[in-house]
């Protein structure tokens, strides 16, 4: 039993080296994984580099998974001391293996506050980790207590490092959009692994509320991207509901500025994301809200006539008319742009505005909405075309004409009680607002 | 044409009858196995491990079988100086594990032998100036560690240590135009984070804030032609979604208008005939978890072999008599 245990842990030894070699031999590996192979092969290391991608081959997970994580936890009951290289080792291998071990990434953090590993290592690791485990709750935290750091040695100007000094160089801001720019990139990657991936897709939302507050740019390109990845994610809604929040952020942004425009890079409506940066932020143009509305209930339009049936696209339909329905009901109201929703600047991109607007619906759902799908025959129609005319019946209409269309044509089941469900939607919730 | 819908085919054969002796005895053994290497992989949260094999035997009337005294002593040895609770010996304290740990010594009626005050002080300690809880020491935010503080207080009768009208604010940060919530502000409904945020404004009596119909029409909508519900548009069914989503729909009242029996045939026929134990989704294989929330989620919708479950702190009813605790359930 000992030699066993023994002979386990020279194997397990090996293989951490082995890990940690491949990674010093080939810093651009981009990719772990699994190989399955049931059998050992004791004169080969079950560590592959093939290219950029690490594979570990299975058969010897059920050794090194154990070895590693027994070693971590003598440490952190101080039964066995390790020196900083060692630990930063054994916590790569474990994390790689199991990335939402969270004291073995609370090791790490510890690591970067004693200056014994850096913090852009540790973004590259949960990176890696992604790859296998898009999902990981854990690794994604761990990637947020980074960047926290990160920004506050970088950029001085960020909300995250409010109290700093605020002559920020062109070197740091270079490293802080390289910064950004990497973790959208993670983001888009982990959301392409997985679907629905709530963990990336909030995470990404982090990072333009902590990261890109004060830059409308990046919300434009954000809103381009993004808007070719949902046409080929149709049931993805975590990427629609990333649209709404752009939306949100854009409505908070057009509140400031009374003429209801907004000078803003200019949007071309394909291919923006590939633009090269100078040419699309120093090209301002005149934009509007409006426009951008139409424009996504036009793709919304397209995407439910050519994908019947998919959920996710009748919720994105719903909020987004919902969104403009408030703000435009908002801009004709009062006049005032902002004048219900703005309390300051602060910071918190579309916080206090989304508070408000959802406290001003319930206090109007409150009074006299009554939602209950089991009453099937209770049309608030006529109820809405009593109160006259409002500035936005016209598009209400033409929400309706949509669905009347999609019902009268359409042979898809699902798309049927979708398109039954949005105008029902309508009714209860538009129609009472 | 062919539906998009994503949706699992219920089976002719699926089990259609509550199986609970063969579940208690999976839950049994389930702790037997300890050098498992899965054991190692799901050591991280070992602590709600135990909640869940615990209340889900507690629920079927057979808590006796599991090791009392072994339970009780490897919760004392998971609590740390800050007086936080870690999921596991070795571990590091996280609010999470935190409430897990005073769930169980409720279920056993044995609080006093941890440390409360320090439980409360550790809770309290993680409230941050906006209202929000961070999970632990590092200062991750979410709306789950909002309701762990709150039901954690709660259980300890010391609801009354944190800012709660801030706390209760930053919760309603994170309502959406759909009526739900998420993980923090602006991020997307999702049915747990719903459940986390209707079970805190239920335990902190502020339930009048939620849109009671929106949310529960957004709710109603996750069930599905299996009769399954999901979290969010467009994912396959899930029992512990099931009962998330039907939790929620009992704080706020709402849980008539889902169609009952079908969820019923749902959970039933994500049971292992053989092994014992619920799944995710029929013929998946089967967890701890998944079989907590399947049985709980038959007791909420009212199976009379299963003590009635509490739908906020998913504990026994009976257990939260007894220690008078009442969290608010809309009317
Ligand atoms: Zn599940």
């Amino acid at each position: 039993m000992a030699e066993l245990e023994e002979e386990v842990g020279v194997l397990v030894q090996r293989v951490v080296k082995d890990i940690n070699s491949a990674f010093k031999k080939n810093p651009n590996i981009d990719e772990i994984g699994l190989i399955p192979c049931p059998e050992a092969r004791y004169n080969r290391s079950p560590i592959v580099l093939v290219e950029n991608k690490l594979g570990v081959e299975s058969w010897c997970i059920k050794f090194l998974l154990p070895y590693v994580h027994n070693k971590l936890l003598l440490f952190r009951q101080r039964k066995q001391w390790f020196d900083r290289d060692a630990l930063i080792d054994i916590t790569c291998t474990l994390l790689l293996l199991n990335p939402d071990f969270t004291t073995a990434w609370n090791v790490r953090k510890e690591l970067i506050q004693f200056g014994a590993l850096s913090p852009e290592k540790d973004l590259y690791l949960g990176k890696l980790a992604l790859t296998k485990f898009p999902k990981s709750p854990e690794t994604w935290i761990h990637r947020r207590w980074v960047l926290k750091r990160l920004l506050q040695e970088h950029c001085p100007h960020s909300s995250l490092a409010k109290d700093q000094n605020r002559d920020v160089t062109t070197a740091q801001s270079a490293k802080y959009q390289e910064i950004l720019h990497d973790e959208l990139k993670v983001c888009t990657d982990a959301a392409g692994r997985y679907p629905s991936n709530y963990n990336a897709w909030s995470h990404r939302i982090w990072v333009l509320q902590n990261m890109a507050e004060e830059d409308s740019k990046i919300i434009y390109d954000e809103l381009c991207s993004s808007k070719y990845w949902v046409s080929m994610h149709i049931s993805d809604h975590s990427g629609f509901h990333y649209r709404q929040f752009l939306f949100k952020s854009l409505i908070r942004r057009s509140n400031f500025i009374l003429d209801k425009t907004v000078s803003a890079p200019s949007l071309p409506t394909d291919h923006c994301a590939s633009l090269p940066k100078e040419e699309s932020s120093s090209e301002i143009q005149t934009w509007s809200l409006q426009g951008l509305f139409d424009e996504e209930l036009d793709l919304c339009n397209d995407l439910i006539e050519s994908y019947p049936g998919h959920e996710a696209l009748w919720c994105h339909r719903r909020l987004v008319f919902f969104l403009w329905h408030h703000w435009s009901s908002d801009h004709h109201s009062c006049g005032t742009p902002g004048k219900t929703s703005l309390n300051g600047t602060d910071g918190s991109l579309g916080l206090s505005h989304t508070t408000t607007m959802v406290n001003k619906a319930s206090q109007v759902m409150d009074v006299d909405c009554l939602i209950d799908p089991s009453l099937q025959s209770y049309s608030q129609e006529t109820k809405r075309l009593k109160r006259g005319p409002q500035p936005d019946s016209h598009k209400l209409l033409a929400e309706h004409r949509f669905v009347s269309k999609i019902l009268s044509d359409c042979g898809n089941m699902d798309q049927v009680r979708f398109a039954t469900s949005y105008k029902k939607w309508l009714d209860s919730v538009i129609g009472q607002l | 044409m062919g539906t998009q819908i994503k949706d699992v085919v219920m089976k002719a054969d699926a089990p259609s009858t509550l199986l609970l002796d063969k579940h208690a005895d999976y839950i049994a053994a389930y702790g037997s196995k300890k050098d498992d290497y899965e054991y190692t992989l799901s050591e991280y949260l070992r602590m709600s491990g135990i909640y869940w094999g615990l209340t889900v035997m507690d629920l079927m009337g057979q808590l006796s079988r599991m090791s009392k005294d072994e339970i009780i002593e490897f919760i004392k040895s998971c609590q740390h100086d800050c007086g936080g609770i870690s999921a596991s010996i070795g571990h590091d304290p996280h609010l999470l594990y935190t409430l897990s740990a005073v769930q169980i010594l409720s279920l056993y009626d044995s609080l006093s032998v941890i440390d409360t005050d320090k439980v409360v002080e550790y809770v309290k300690s993680l409230q941050q100036e906006d209202g929000s809880f961070a999970g632990d020491k590092w200062g991750e935010i979410d709306t789950r560690f909002s309701f762990c503080a709150a039901a954690t207080l709660a259980l300890l009768g010391k609801l009354d240590a944190i800012n709660i009208d801030k706390a209760v604010e930053f919760v309603l940060s994170c309502m959406n135009f759909d009526g739900g919530f998420g993980c923090r502000p602006g991020s997307e409904s999702h049915a747990g984070q719903i459940y986390c945020c209707t079970g805190f404004l239920s335990i902190t009596n502020q339930l009048h804030h939620v849109n009671a119909d929106l949310l529960g029409w957004w709710l109603c909508e996750r069930q599905l032609p299996s009769g399954g519900l999901n979290g969010r548009p467009e994912k396959l069914p899930d029992v512990c979604y099931s009962w998330w989503v039907l939790a929620s729909l009992k704080i706020i009242k709402r849980i008539h208008w889902i169609d009952k029996n079908k969820l019923r045939s749902f959970i039933l026929a994500c049971q292992d005939e053989e092994t014992g134990g619920f799944a995710d989704r029929p013929g998946d294989m089967v967890d701890p978890f998944h079989t907590l929330f399947g049985i709980a989620g038959l007791s909420l919708l009212g199976d009379e072999h299963i003590k009635p479950v509490n739908p906020v702190f998913c504990m026994p009813e009976e257990v939260l008599q007894r220690m008078n605790v009442h969290p608010e359930i809309l009317n």
